[in-house]
């Protein structure tokens, strides 16, 4: 930092993690219930660095860990509770463009999407018929 | 790109995955304070709707608003917006010129009649039936009208589209009006700022095609999504603000501290817009957060809303009056001062409204 920047002290927890983390209880209370969970927007909410902190020492790691290179990159990570994931997108820059916490059984940017299926089927049948170019070159020398 | 094909498969044909298309609309609906679950949603009605004829039509401008658009996307998430729209015709990025250009904009008006939408940045010339800016000889408040007449929508990107702006401020010598004055009959969506945030206006045309209606506008047009908070109510220094700690110059110790910019002209208490959010050059910074005050350049008129250096406490545009010591007296004096503020600004625009209404004598 150069004598010039601006000095301003880190914010505080503001109190909204204890608020956040009640939130998470409710929809993995209703996941587990009901079948259904839900998302928060961690981006919309008005946090410091501080409760953003505390929220993720909360919820802690998990078992599962992903990570994407979809569009740029992104993380998805399972918390401490089966159910209740983390989850960063990348945008331009590294810089994080959407963050949020997703209470399912499996994140729905995990799921292989049926359009990519067919179409990924398609492929590989495609790809079976046309020999590998080493392929190629063994069966030209065979001959 | 064939004419009847669906972005999805669009995309489906250049490789381009469904997670792709879920991660934007995450984005989005993150930019736009959707809920979280109308990310899935968006995804699926993209992937079935075609792509969105846009024709873009520039005035007088400066070609910032352009500038802001293509500049800020990489080859990440953002720039997935271009899979979604079909930019039919733009004087600075089409690859035509002259009459075939022209001939571009009639072909996508014909074949998307009623269904286009046109997105204009810069003011439209009126005086002397619109004579100081042509193009080909068609003056734009013509070229205006023609090519609104089957729209589905318009979008005023920039203050100059949105309220006249720049060409609009005093003293107006090209009869400057914002494209609300000329189109009546056809939703406009503004979308201010010198230039405008570049999500807010990708967020908008995103949320038109997956919803196939306009967002929430408030009372001067815009997104509540993208323009619904002050700049002030979201600015990382408004504790500064509260606590009525204020740099008095560009060079003191409060600004050397990051204090509140409000008593230097920052016009963040009466602005409407995404900076604080959004911010700039890939989210690094917003002018604020560089050390200068918001000039408020997405609200009506802010070329002549007084002096950019002059605190909101002594008054905007013509009127003279002080709040004498309005934000010395730090939160609460703070408060009551930009409350007059914008009390005054209103009675100055409704004075200046009645004003032209009388004749001259």
């Amino acid at each position: 930092m150069s004598p010039r920047d601006p000095v301003i002290a880190a914010p505080a927890a503001g109190g909204i993690a204890r608020a956040l983390l009640r939130e998470v209880a409710q929809l993995l209370k209703k996941l587990a219930e009901e079948g259904e969970g839900g998302s928060i927007d961690l981006r919309s909410l008005p946090m410091s660095d501080a409760d953003r902190d505390e929220v993720r020492e909360r919820l802690g790691r998990g078992e599962v860990r992903a990570d994407l290179d979809v569009a740029g990159t992104s993380e998805v990570w399972e918390t401490r509770y089966a159910g209740v994931w983390w989850i960063r997108h990348f945008g331009s820059g590294d810089r994080i463009a959407a963050e949020e916490i997703a209470v399912t059984g499996v994140p729905a940017i995990l799921v292989a999407h049926r359009a990519d299926i067919v179409a990924a089927a398609s492929r590989i049948e495609n790809d079976l018929e046309t020999p590998p170019a080493s392929g190629r070159e063994e069966g030209i020398r065979n001959a | 790109m064939p004419d009847r094909e669906t972005i999805g498969e669009a995309l489906s044909r250049r490789g381009v995955s469904r997670r792709a298309l879920l991660k934007y609309t995450a984005y989005l609906a993150s930019l736009m304070a959707l809920p979280p679950v109308a990310a899935s949603a968006m995804a699926e009605a993209l992937a079935k709707a075609r792509r969105q004829s846009v024709i873009w039509l520039s005035f007088q401008e400066c070609t910032g608003c352009t500038e802001s658009l293509t500049r800020s996307f990489s080859p990440t998430i953002e720039d997935l917006l271009f899979d979604v729209i079909s930019l039919d015709y733009h004087h600075t990025l089409q690859a035509a010129s002259g009459e075939a250009a022209e001939q571009a904009r009639l072909a996508a008006m014909k074949e998307n009649a009623g269904k286009y939408v046109v997105v204009v940045d810069g003011s439209v010339s009126t005086k002397d039936d619109g004579v100081y800016s042509t193009s080909s000889g068609v003056t734009n408040l013509q070229l205006l009208r023609e090519t609104a007449k089957d729209a589905l929508a318009l979008i005023s990107v920039g203050t100059c589209a949105a309220f006249g702006g720049i060409p609009h401020a005093r003293p107006n010598p090209t009869g400057a009006v914002p494209v609300s004055e000329i189109v009546t009959d056809k939703p406009v969506i503004n979308i201010p700022g010198c230039p405008p945030i570049a999500e807010a206006m990708a967020g908008t045309v995103a949320y038109l095609v997956s919803f196939g209606r306009i967002p929430e506008l408030d009372h001067l047009g815009r997104p509540k999504s993208f323009f619904g908070e002050a700049i002030h109510d979201r600015c990382y220094r408004r504790p500064f603000y509260d606590r009525g700690l204020f740099a008095k110059s560009f060079d003191d110790e409060g600004a050397r501290k990051g204090w509140c910019l409000y008593e230097v002209g920052c016009k963040g208490p009466i602005t409407h817009n995404a900076c604080a959010t959004v911010k700039w050059n890939g989210g690094v910074s917003f002018p604020i957060q560089s050390g200068h005050g918001c000039l408020g350049c997405s609200e009506p008129d802010f070329w002549d809303a007084g002096g950019f250096y002059t605190p909101l406490s002594a008054g905007t545009r013509r009127v003279g009056e002080v709040v004498a010591g309005a934000a010395l007296a730090g939160a609460a004096a703070g408060v009551a001062s930009v409350v007059l503020a914008r009390r005054r600004k209103a009675q100055a625009a409704a004075a200046e409204a009645s004003a032209k209404k009388e004749p001259t004598p």
